[in-house]
């Protein structure tokens, strides 16, 4: 196993080089000069020719990706062409604002997903278990971004219980975790969850309903074992993998809560790669994809090795 | 943050607590912009003219002012760090400005002529330790004709052009002020004059009515009255800034108390606010929404018999309806009334009969429609509703036989594409382009369309348009000093400009905004600017 | 935004149910119909989806209005509006003809990158699991690359990066669901190769071609058609949300999350009116949602 999971680790640095090489490619496909992501349009011609020269854009492909490749090892993903500003600079406080709300969406969605998973697999045919799957499928199938505007309409605009926008009264910079600012995460999480909820709901309920089925919880069930202990081995066996939905879903979010933070004007990637779209800022849209993708590959990688030294019944050469 | 805050999060999530705020700090005013992004605050701000009003006039001053007092006349230039100037009678290529004496920084050091030469030298001397190339796009475009400040004493200072120009005090609004002290003392710290100016615009120091004290990058901006400031001080303690670019976002922002005061509201939910005691401001803007069209051979639009019928083509009282009254329809790109107005023969209007005849007369009718390509964005500052505005006109036109067809790009690229002309790919063929803009100085107003030497790449002519008439009536007005003299050669420009049709004028910018009721003391003047030294909150 | 399933339980599923399908009769499809046709949720999700076909393909035929033509002066009436059944939008134009033909381009940009990733996923996907080995190795490590980006951070960094329009934001689609399509074709493929009859018809001295065409095809084409089913859902979701976020249809054009994008300024004034479109998404992406569960079910023996 140990062989195993140095090979998985191994496995991932070719992975990462290969998406860092997608989102390089990213400026290449984009139509227009990729001297545009660098320097505004109306730069002097000889400021042009400079940047040129120091990006190495005079050079083939292969060259000009190892010189990005080393600007990104050391941190530096370029300059925003709207602000000037550093890439990571704007990139570092999103990241963590997104992540927060991610966080807080998966595990909102997981726990919802469990409580119906479980309640639905364990009476499956049930009214319950047909409420909780009609629920799961809404959840994954609805489009996020209109929820999101519908909870705007009646809580914020109608009924006035929750704000509609923004990280809290100062931002998202003096973020703290009292009721002034956790109201603002409300809907957008709620919204977000949504997903989660739905998919942890189908997968919870096919573990649970496989795990009673088997013969042994039938006969550990006529020994007349309690509904306690059914109920703790049924969780052990399921935790491994519905750990694993989870983990991958917080990946998900992470990238797929772009619609969702424009709705609710949440300062995270997703409202940053929005506006970097609008303005072709491709600096700062090129740094946001590589990071966002990377945390995806390392989240998949500890997803990965947690599950395998989580289920003994998980053996891989 | 643990599961347990996550649950009591979900939980509280499902309660109906009451979400009022606690009451916002005495005398603080929060402003909901339409900008994506905080606009620069090192001294020339981005994001259009938003950002002048924002992170510009409030932090910064200029030369010269825009007088922005009143809501009832046109809005002129008046004295602001300089307290008078004049061309020097024997070189008109030379300005003297004398110095406002007692004005600090907001560091405390003084501002004085060498500060204004280190700022002329800051986007216009390329060896210059503090030259920023990032400044000069912002900054350059705006005052064509300045080449370098002098220093003669202390408070005194002289300008020089590349050419005679008497529009050169109104270019100057746009020069504002940063301390050279500050710079330096950042610079010190910092690897290159690229980064002490981004350090310079986290910590910056102008002489404006209000300084900076704290900067969050696409999140907010905070200001406090500037105590020690030369004129009349601010009400308000504290100004604070928040980019909402979404109109729907601002709406709500505002309803639900977050802010107390946004930019451009939604047209449709004026209403809604209305109902809610919110205060809609409006007042007629020097700003054009217009089809800028394209004067080559083979455009229909070097025709002015198919320009005129387009400017009559257009029922702009059903645009204002759909814009829920917010715009004036114009009638040429200042108002009557203004100084350079100057009664032009042609009348716009709405005469589809008169529309239908002109085209007639141009050679299109039923059997044979006029078929144009127009370029416009989806969303832009100034650019108000351009998608159902297009939309809207787009039908209106198809009923007096002319067919639109629209190339929609996103607003950077439009505006980029503005100074490529018509003729080069990114027009992509089209005959007209939706570029609105900001007519409150002649140079860009008028001069920068109509001079055959304001053609691409040198500036915004993407038409193409050359008419040696044009362009001495531009050289007389450039080289007239006397205000009134000027302006009156400014109206002869703008008569013959509408009468030709230069442009086909759609729509007269309104700037509505919609506040809480409890900030007072606000007023809207006719300008894209407003002075934020008077509201203040009851 | 993610699959119905995790990947690695999806694809586990399907291979057991290429293995069960191998041992088909000529009965399997057969009774494929008599257990949808059995299945009252399905069966309803496919007749609201057909009529909903229908209704769009049929749509200059069963729309009142000209879906382009607007007037100012009855823009934004509400539901229930004499002739406007539905209302109207921000321009006058009435919503239900507008509904009818956007559907034309939501479901355009809902199916078509699916056909695609279908058509390329599976041709891939059934190479790397039938020849294995080296060939294998190349298409499946470009598949993880891929892999490794969310659905909808790929989709929007493809065609936030070539700009706004149909055919980017159908290409930055079809490319987000080609992997997933590769790795459940490769993983049933490799479930039947190892199977005792396509063993024999090798030793029988069929050509590989023969045997792909015959054997492999045929059983695990159901499988992955299933799987794309469930991806319809989600590829509608994504196309609606890159119009809505202005990378994907264009104006005047009608579609729905387009619709959706500009109605949202109505809200305050025809709350109702302006979250049609959404509903619209929402009931197309959960009856195709509910139509592949329907299919899976089927289409599994065990059952």
């Amino acid at each position: 196993m140990i062989l195993y999971l140095l090979r998985r680790v191994l496995y991932a640095i070719p992975i990462a080089l290969a998406v860092g090489f997608v989102c390089f490619m990213l400026v290449q496909i984009a139509p227009g000069d990729p001297i545009n992501a660098i320097v505004p349009p109306d730069a002097p011609a000889d400021v042009v020719e400079q940047v040129k020269k120091d990006y190495g854009l005079d050079k083939p492909l292969p060259a000009q990706f190892g010189l990005w490749l080393y600007k990104v090892v050391q941190g530096d993903l370029g300059r925003s062409l709207a602000t000037g500003r550093p890439v990571w600079s704007d990139l570092s406080t999103a990241i963590g604002n997104t992540l927060m709300l991610a966080f807080c969406a998966s595990t909102l969605g997981f726990l919802l997903g469990c409580i119906l998973g479980g309640l639905a697999g364990t009476f499956r045919g049930s009214v319950l278990d047909r409420g909780a799957v009609g629920l799961a499928v809404a959840g994954v199938s609805v489009p996020h971004y209109w929820l999101g505007m519908v909870m705007v309409v009646i809580f914020s605009v109608q009924l006035n219980w929750l704000p509609a926008m923004g990280a809290g009264p100062g931002g998202s910079s003096d973020w703290a975790w009292d009721w002034d600012h956790v109201k603002h995460l409300v809907l957008p999480m709620v919204t977000l969850s949504v997903i989660p909820m739905g998919i942890v709901t189908r997968t919870v309920r096919g573990l649970v309903a496989e795990i009673m089925n088997q013969e042994f919880i039938t006969a550990l069930r006529g020994k007349g074992m309690t509904r306690g202990a059914i109920f703790l081995h049924v969780v052990k066996n399921a935790a491994p993998n519905a750990l694993a939905v989870m983990g991958l879903q917080l990946g998900y979010l992470m990238g797929g809560s772009i619609l969702v933070e424009t709705v609710f004007s949440w300062p995270g990637t997703g409202l940053l790669l929005n506006s970097a779209i609008f303005q072709r800022d491709l600096p700062v849209l090129q740094g946001t994809i590589l990071v966002l993708a990377m945390f995806f590959v390392a989240l998949n990688l500890i997803v990965d090795l947690m599950q395998t030294a989580l289920d003994p019944r998980i053996k891989r050469a | 943050m643990t599961l347990r805050r996550a649950i009591f999060a979900a939980c509280i999530a499902s309660l109906p607590l009451l979400a009022a705020g606690p009451a916002a700090a005495q005398g603080t005013i929060r402003i909901g912009m339409t900008a994506a992004d905080i606009p620069l605050t090192h001294g020339q701000p981005d994001q259009g003219f938003e950002g002048n009003r924002f992170t510009g006039i409030p932090l910064y001053d200029a030369l010269t002012h825009w007088d922005l007092s009143a809501a009832d006349k046109p809005s002129t230039v008046i004295p602001g760090l300089a307290t008078e100037w004049a061309v020097d009678e024997a070189d008109k290529t030379r300005w003297v400005f004398r110095l406002r004496p007692g004005v600090t920084f907001h560091d405390g050091s003084p501002f004085n002529a060498d500060a204004v030469v280190w700022n002329v030298r800051k986007v216009l001397d390329r060896e210059a330790p503090h030259y920023d190339p990032r400044q000069v796009g912002l900054t350059a475009t705006r005052m064509p004709a300045l080449r370098r400040a002098e220093k003669v004493d202390e408070l005194t200072v002289a300008l020089f052009t590349s050419e005679p120009d008497s529009l050169l005090p109104i270019n100057l609004t746009n020069l504002f002020m940063a301390s050279p002290t500050q710079w330096e003392k950042l610079r010190a710290a910092a690897p290159n004059a690229e980064a002490a100016w981004n350090a310079f615009a986290a910590n910056p120091a102008g002489t404006g009515p209000f300084r900076l004290v704290r900067f969050v990058p696409r999140e907010r901006v905070e200001m406090v009255r500037n105590e020690n400031y030369w004129g009349e001080k601010a009400k308000a303690e504290r100004i604070v800034l928040l980019p909402i670019p979404e109109a729907n976002a601002r709406t709500a922002a505002l309803l639900s108390g977050q802010v107390d005061w946004i930019e451009a509201p939604a047209p449709d939910a004026v209403p809604q606010l209305r109902a809610r005691n919110m205060v809609i401001t409006q007042n007629l803007q020097p700003h054009v929404w217009p089809w800028q069209p394209c004067f080559v051979q083979g455009s229909p639009l070097a025709d002015v018999r198919v320009r005129r019928a387009l400017n009559l083509a257009i029922d702009r009282e059903g645009l204002k309806q759909l814009l829920g009254g917010f715009m004036v329809a114009p009638v040429g790109t200042v108002a009557p009334g203004h100084p350079w107005w100057g009664n032009p023969g042609f009348q716009i209007r709405t005469d589809k009969a008169e529309a239908r005849r002109l085209l007639a007369e141009a050679g299109y009718g039923p059997n044979r429609r006029l078929a144009l390509k127009v370029q416009i964005s989806a969303s832009g500052s100034g650019q108000m509703q351009p998608l159902p505005m297009n939309e809207f006109l787009q039908q209106d036109l198809k009923e007096v036989g002319i067919d639109v067809e629209f190339d929609v790009v996103d607003w950077n690229t439009l505006f980029t594409n503005w100074r490529q002309g018509c003729t080069a790919p990114s027009a992509r063929g089209a005959h007209a382009t939706n570029v609105s803009f900001a007519a409150m100085d002649p140079f860009f107003a008028m001069v920068r369309f109509w001079d055959s030497r304001m053609a691409p790449p040198t500036s915004n002519n993407w038409g193409f348009f050359d008419d040696p008439k044009f362009d001495a009536m531009i050289r007389e007005a450039r080289n007239t000093f006397d205000p009134a003299a000027r302006d009156a050669a400014l109206a002869r420009l703008h008569a013959a400009g509408v009468d030709e049709a230069l442009f086909i004028w759609i729509a007269h910018d309104v700037a509505p905004r919609a506040m809480a009721p409890r900030i007072r003391g606000f007023v809207q003047p006719q300008s894209w600017f407003v002075d934020l030294r008077l509201p203040y909150v009851q | 935004m993610s699959t119905a399933t995790t990947p690695s339980a999806a694809e586990a599923e399907l291979a057991v149910q290429a293995r069960q399908a191998q041992a088909k009769s000529d009965g399997y499809w057969a009774g494929v119909w008599k257990r949808v046709r059995r299945d009252p949720v399905t069966i309803l999700c496919a007749s609201i989806l057909l009529l909903m076909l229908l209704a769009i393909v049929f749509a200059p035929l069963l729309a009142p209005h000209d879906p382009y033509q607007g007037s100012m002066i009855r823009r934004l009436r509400a539901i229930g509006t004499p002739n406007y059944p539905l209302g109207t939008d921000e321009l006058g134009r009435d919503i239900l003809t507008r509904l009818l033909y956007g559907g034309r381009l939501s479901w355009f940009m809902g199916i078509t990158p699916v056909v695609f990733a279908f058509i390329i996923g599976t041709t891939l996907g059934v190479t790397a699991g039938y020849v294995g080995g080296k060939v294998n190795m190349a298409i499946m490590r470009v598949t993880d690359v891929f892999y490794a980006f969310p659905s909808v951070l790929l989709a929007v960094a493809i065609s936030g990066a070539l700009g706004a329009g149909i055919f980017n934001a159908i290409l930055a689609l079809t490319l987000v669901f080609i992997p997933q399509i590769i790795r459940v074709a490769e993983s049933v493929t490799q479930g039947v190769r190892s199977l005792d009859f396509v063993d024999a018809a090798r030793a029988s001295g069929a050509s590989g071609f023969t045997i792909v065409r015959v054997h492999v095809l045929g059983n695990v084409l159901g499988p992955i058609f299933v799987y794309a089913t469930s991806l319809i859902s989600v590829c509608m979701i994504i196309a609606s949300g890159l119009s809505f976020l202005g990378l994907g249809t264009k104006p005047p054009e009608p579609e729905w999350g387009l619709m959706l994008n500009t109605l949202r300024t109505a809200i305050y004034v025809q709350p109702w009116v302006a979250v049609l479109p959404g509903a619209c998404i929402f009931v197309t992406s959960i009856c195709f949602n509910l139509l592949a569960d329907g299919l899976r079910q089927a289409m599994d023996v065990k059952g």
